[in-house]
């Protein structure tokens, strides 16, 4: 026994001791640790940033001496290339595997570039940080949804919406209500019918009542305020569902049979976004930045406003088209921590107002509820509305080779967008285009999806 | 002069100074001509590694019927484009081969669109033809309920942009064509002219034969820059209206620029280069055969 509880003694002198050892080698590994956390943290880093807008020079100049001065031990170098070369040169740049650690990421490439592997998982980064509070956490899910639905690539620093923008002096002329929230498809066409004018009665249009074409901008915002798909997303192939198609035939009746919309072609010698601000037309659906545009270009004595798109007769739950500018990380990054902390800044807490054109939406909450993005100062009064759309559901039709089927940029006379311009201009039928369209488009969807 | 006494000269001196030409013509020519070869019997994006996939590309191109509609709008381009520089550039020619005050600033307003940017060019015609607000139509007007959509117009597009480059580059020609009148001996012409010959006999019997090698010559160049016709096309009317003024060259660049189908850009590339190889090559050809020089 006294061996026992000698022994039990001794094991328990060894116990203590070993304890003692365990909680010492603890101690020792935590502040050795501790240390080179801290050595770490203060190592020399340097991150490539590239940016897509020229105009921001200066504020992004000031963006960065303000974050070094917050991180001392860090360098940011900032490149900034012009939108029609951007994807060129920063698919060049992956090529070499050299992509810059913080980077512009378009909605409309995002899932190409995280299906390939080129962007860095941000779920770890993500995970517990309590900051992405300030942001919508709907955009922050918008772009893992873009993404593929399972991690986040990206964090958003803009949404841009699609309202629908009026001229006030016209519905005023015209003893036309302003668009409201409740407004339907035949309140619209009626008031685009009314706002049609012939003022010198030579039988030609000189006011229009609407103005678009096939681009993207002003077709999808229909689309989907009826709730309806240009493509069917379970086979990635073109097939425009039933409430799309009223959305199509709804407009392509504006020009063929209301004469309230012009033939595309009537307006080839304007730039597209001239046409509205010009006074051509009294309403019209675009992009939020055109905000900007309809400032520098529509003579100051014009009074307009924006709305949101009607919603369509065959639903209760709209979309709006929409879609976030985001910045992504570089999968081969060196510097994940920082290169997330970076990220975070710029899309948010970095920026003020002056980072954004006119119309564009600040993704970061403090931002975007800030009275610098209300500035009731300038037109349109109705700044709101694009808050209103930021809040709901929104949807896009960006896909993997979207430029080529959808048509856009200086491809724009030719796929979808050119079926539609092919109809409202007269030369080919509504049935037709929409009998031949997805056997040209397909090809596309079946070189990307199968 | 003995080269060999030159105490520098070394045999390989020559080559000293073509070697800076030899790799700049290997670097930025013969090396991305055989790259593109090589890619265009692959499939990339930019981003990632190529994927060879053997002749898919020319296959899809020669399966599709709009290939064949923008082979079509080449040549169609190309004809308007070669007979519209030449008979416009060589009437310039004529009309200012004289000698009289202030030819000179005629023969520089006509040069003018030369040297102007194709890009502001195409923007000025797109004003000028445009419906509604341009100037021809609003001319037209006058006399027609509805003045044509030159520019998306199916039909009409494609030869609006072509007349707009003749214009652009007629000025060219008409200075190769007036050296090559000045070259030709005055004798001839004063031979003819004792002989009787009025001014269209002299012109058609005496000044366009000992003018045919610089016929041929501007021939050779216009064909050449006919496939050249990616500015106006991009400015005026991006290929459209649905294809309607897409050529070869335009198609290169929205494969390889804006859809990043690098490999199938490559091989329209390669077609567009196999044709205009095939028509130089009949044209020295037919050079050979008809353009000996008089004298």
């Amino acid at each position: 026994m006294k061996i026992i509880i000698l022994t039990n003694g001794i094991k328990g002198e060894i116990m203590k001791k070993s304890l003692l050892l365990v909680v010492l080698l603890i101690c020792i590994m935590f502040f050795a640790f501790a240390q080179g956390e801290n050595e770490a943290s203060n190592e020399a880093v340097t991150l490539e940033w590239w940016t897509w807008d020229a105009d921001l020079k200066d504020i992004n100049a000031k963006i960065i001496s303000e974050f070094e001065a917050e991180n001392p031990n860090v360098t940011i170098n900032n490149t900034i290339i012009s939108t029609t070369e951007y994807w060129t040169k920063i698919k060049i740049q992956s090529q070499q595997n050299k992509l810059p650690d913080v980077f512009c990421m378009s909605s409309g490439y995002l899932e190409e570039w995280s299906s390939l592997g080129l962007l860095y998982n941000l779920d770890p980064l993500m995970e517990g940080d309590t900051s992405l509070k300030n942001f919508y956490q709907t955009l922050l899910d918008g772009g893992k949804e873009i993404a593929g639905g399972e991690h986040y690539y990206a964090i958003p620093f803009a949404l841009v919406t699609t309202p629908l923008f009026f001229n006030k002096d016209y519905f005023d002329a015209a003893g036309v209500e302003y668009p409201n929230s409740n407004w339907t498809w035949d309140d619209f066409t009626n008031a685009a019918k009314k706002l049609t004018v012939d003022n010198d009665g030579d039988g030609k249009t000189d006011q229009y009542g609407f103005w678009f074409y096939g681009r993207y901008a002003h077709i999808e915002p229909w689309v989907y305020a009826n709730d309806g798909n240009l493509i069917n997303r379970k086979t990635m192939r073109f097939e425009p569902d039933a409430k799309a198609i009223k959305a199509l035939e709804m407009l392509v009746n504006m020009v063929k049979v209301d004469h309230s919309a012009p033939m595309p072609q009537e307006m080839s010698a304007l730039r597209q976004q001239d046409v509205f601000p010009n006074g051509i037309a009294a309403m019209w659906v675009d992009g939020s930045w055109n905000i900007d545009n309809n400032r520098l270009t529509a003579d100051p004595s014009m009074r307009w406003g924006i709305a949101m798109v009607p919603k369509g007769p065959d639903t209760q739950e709209p979309k709006v088209h929409g879609w976030s500018d985001f910045y992504a990380i570089a999968k081969n990054t060196k510097n994940p921590e920082m290169a997330w902390k970076f990220a975070k800044y710029v899309a948010g807490e970095g920026l003020t107002m002056d980072n954004y054109l006119a119309g564009k939406i600040p993704t970061y909450i403090p931002l975007t509820e800030s009275e610098a993005f209300s500035d009731t100062s300038k037109q349109p009064d109705e700044i709101s509305v694009l808050k209103d759309q930021a809040a709901s559901p929104m949807r896009t039709s960006f896909t993997k080779g979207w430029s080529e089927w959808r048509g856009y940029g200086a491809a724009e006379s030719l796929g979808f967008n050119g079926y539609v311009d092919a109809v409202l201009n007269g030369t080919k039928t509504f049935e037709e285009a929409l009998e031949e369209s997805p056997e040209v488009l397909d090809k596309v969807f079946v070189r990307y999806y199968n | 002069m003995n080269l060999n006494k030159v105490i520098w000269y070394k045999k390989y001196t020559p080559w000293l100074f073509i070697l800076p030409t030899i790799f700049g013509l290997l670097i930025f020519r013969l090396i991305p001509i055989f790259a593109a070869l090589v890619l265009s019997f692959t499939r990339w994006s930019l981003l990632g590694s190529p994927k060879w996939v053997g002749f898919a590309n020319y296959l899809e191109a020669f399966t599709t019927k709009s290939f064949f509609e923008i082979i079509g709008n080449t040549f169609e381009f190309s004809l308007i484009y070669v007979f519209g520089s030449m008979i416009l550039g060589l009437t310039l020619a004529v009309l200012v081969n004289v000698k009289i005050k202030g030819i000179g600033a005629f023969r520089a307003i006509i040069y003018l669109p030369v040297v102007t940017s194709a890009v502001a060019v195409g923007i000025v015609w797109n004003w000028i033809l445009g419906p509604r607000f341009g100037i021809l139509s609003v001319f037209l007007e006058k006399f027609m309920e509805t003045a044509p959509y030159w520019l998306t117009d199916p039909t009409l597009a494609l030869r609006s942009v072509a007349i707009v480059q003749v214009w652009k580059m007629s000025g060219y020609y008409m200075i190769l064509f007036l050296a090559g009148l000045q070259s030709i001996p005055r004798d001839a012409l004063e031979a003819a002219t004792v002989d009787g010959a009025n001014s269209i006999q002299k012109f058609f019997r005496v000044t366009l034969p000992m003018l045919s090698p610089t016929v041929f010559f501007v021939l050779t160049i216009t064909i050449i820059d006919s496939f050249k016709n990616f500015e106006l096309i991009y400015s005026m009317t991006k290929g459209g209206p649905q294809n309607a003024s897409n050529t070869l060259v335009y198609d290169v660049y929205l494969n390889a620029f804006v859809h990043y189908r690098v490999g199938y850009a490559a091989s329209v590339a390669y077609v567009l280069f196999v044709m205009v190889g095939v028509l130089t090559i009949l044209n020295f050809q037919v050079r050979r055969r008809w353009a000996q020089p008089l004298n």
